[in-house]
């Protein structure tokens, strides 16, 4: 079926227009403590983020056992949250997703293997990041079955620098 | 790259004070002195000691307290070993992981008192939560504190056997205080709560038998057995590859077993939707609980993050 959309009798492609922004950022240096959230985070190219527990070579995260070169930077939607609270009642901070920039306007589920640029940075997106238990261990909230499916997007720094709360989310062509 | 998961929070010690009668007080913090998980008045956490033991201790500082972690140890010459280890070979700059705070008193409005009885060095899960209410002033408190002469971490609680809110009864003057007293009659109210020596807690739930069940906390010295389901079996994994047997106690996961029983797993989400930890199985009956294996599948593998086994023995191809 996947075939038949993209070789559509129309010939026409579908646009994904849109522009976000970076609401919150956070980061933490060690497996379960707490996210502190921070006004800027510096992205180093092929590595992660300054001072972050899953970048390259630091590897004090839950899952650094379990090394991912796709991992270098987290992403999660502010939308997520909003649902969260209307639909399931749960009410989670964007310090408790664990994820490193909450976006606005930004369809994460959309951009794997797309590139776009946060900020002056560039990244590309890996894969779908998914719920786990340890998040709900540390929150002590129920929210692995809510996040299933929209639990954020795991992406490579390409091109590094400082990303600050506010900065543009844009597609890179 | 560490070969194994990090199951423990990171700290690192920064402080032990003698605080008398065999106590010491260690302090943990994280090693770049960031906030550390929160914790709620009254938990606790486990210590991962350096000899391999894992043991329980209160937290002592309030929460709001949020880059330390307090604890109060007394050394028990005669006990299993968990004090004479921090107390003999533990100092400042070691490094020890400890879980995830547990337990403590969750906030509740319709509690307007507390009233709290401690033997001893029974008093330490109360330290946090007077603390906190004398902080927040949220409610009225007392904490009755038995002791045969010596007042277990008198120089913390200063201030507030001064201002009458820990009441110091030493049974080596007066006797052993009127418990049935100090209880009173049951009320919505109030929240009783004791910590002690096992004679103690035992005549507190005998006392505390009419009153609501919410209203009233004991805690033991040694930890109460896990709340564990009570459909929940304890079964046997036989590893057909390796040959080796192990045990999944009532409650357990497969992947907490296998892991303790040196067996790695790869594993990711632990809630039975990644995949990650999908292995085969030979004879037995498997109860599946993942959500991504088809009746197909399941005729073959199981997850085993959220498996378990309808039967005393389940075979695994490992």
């Amino acid at each position: 079926m996947l075939d038949i959309v993209s070789a559509g009798s129309a010939q026409k492609t579908a646009q994904l227009g849109w522009t976000g922004v970076v609401r919150f950022l956070h980061l933490a240096p060690r497996a379960f403590l707490p996210m502190r959230a921070a006004e800027t985070i510096t992205l180093v190219a092929g590595k992660g983020i300054e001072g972050d527990r899953y970048m390259i070579g630091k590897e004090e995260g839950f899952y650094s056992h379990k090394p991912e070169e796709g991992r270098q930077v987290t992403l999660f939607e502010l939308e997520t949250l909003i649902a969260l609270k209307r639909d399931a009642g749960i009410e989670l901070g964007p310090e408790e997703h664990r994820r490193n920039v909450t976006v606005e306007g930004v369809p994460l589920n959309h951009l794997v293997g797309r590139r776009f640029w946060l900020g002056d940075t560039l990244l590309e997106a890996t894969r779908l990041s998914v719920p786990c238990r340890h998040i709900e261990e540390i929150t002590g909230k129920a929210i692995f079955d809510p996040l299933i499916n929209r639990s954020g997007l795991n992406c490579r720094i390409l091109q590094g620098g400082i990303v600050r709360v506010g900065d543009t989310v844009r597609n890179a062509a | 790259m560490s070969a194994r998961p990090i199951t423990t929070v990171k700290t690192i010690v920064t402080g032990i004070e003698e605080a008398g009668a065999d106590i010491k007080l260690f302090t943990l913090a994280d090693p770049d002195r960031w906030e550390l998980p929160p914790f709620k008045p009254g938990a606790h956490i486990d210590l991962h000691l350096p000899n391999g033991l894992v043991r329980t201790y209160s937290l002592c500082n309030e929460p709001a307290d949020n880059t330390r972690y307090v604890i109060a140890v007394k050394r028990e010459a005669d006990g299993r070993g968990g004090s004479r280890a921090l107390h003999d070979d533990v100092g400042v700059g070691d490094i020890i992981g400890v879980s995830l705070p547990r337990g403590g008193l969750a906030p509740d409005a319709r509690i307007g008192r507390y009233m709290f009885v401690a033997g001893g060095i029974g008093v330490t899960p109360f330290l946090s939560v007077v603390r906190h209410l004398q902080r927040t002033a949220q409610a009225e408190f007392t904490l009755h504190l038995v002791a045969r002469e010596e007042v277990p971490l008198a120089a913390h609680l200063g201030s507030l056997i001064e201002a009458g809110t820990v009441v110091v009864h030493r049974t080596s003057r007066a006797g052993r205080p009127d418990l049935a007293e100090l209880v009173g009659d049951p009320d919505p109210e109030t929240l009783v709560a004791c910590c002690g020596p096992e004679g103690m807690t035992e005549d507190f739930e005998r006392l505390t038998t009419a009153w609501p069940t919410a209203n009233v906390h004991i805690e033991r010295f040694v930890a109460p057995p896990p709340i564990i389901d009570p459909d929940a079996k304890p079964f046997t994994l036989s590893l057909a590859r390796s040959g080796t047997e192990i045990q999944v106690r009532a409650g357990q996961t497969m992947l907490a077993a296998l892991q303790e029983g040196g067996i790695d797993i790869a594993t990711s989400c632990c809630g039975g939707i990644c995949g990650a930890c999908k292995v085969g199985w030979i004879e037995g009956r498997p109860v599946h609980r993942d959500r991504i294996l088809s009746p197909y599948e399941r005729e073959r593998y199981l997850m085993v993050c959220v498996a378990g086994s309808d039967a005393e023995r389940l075979v695994l191809d490992l």
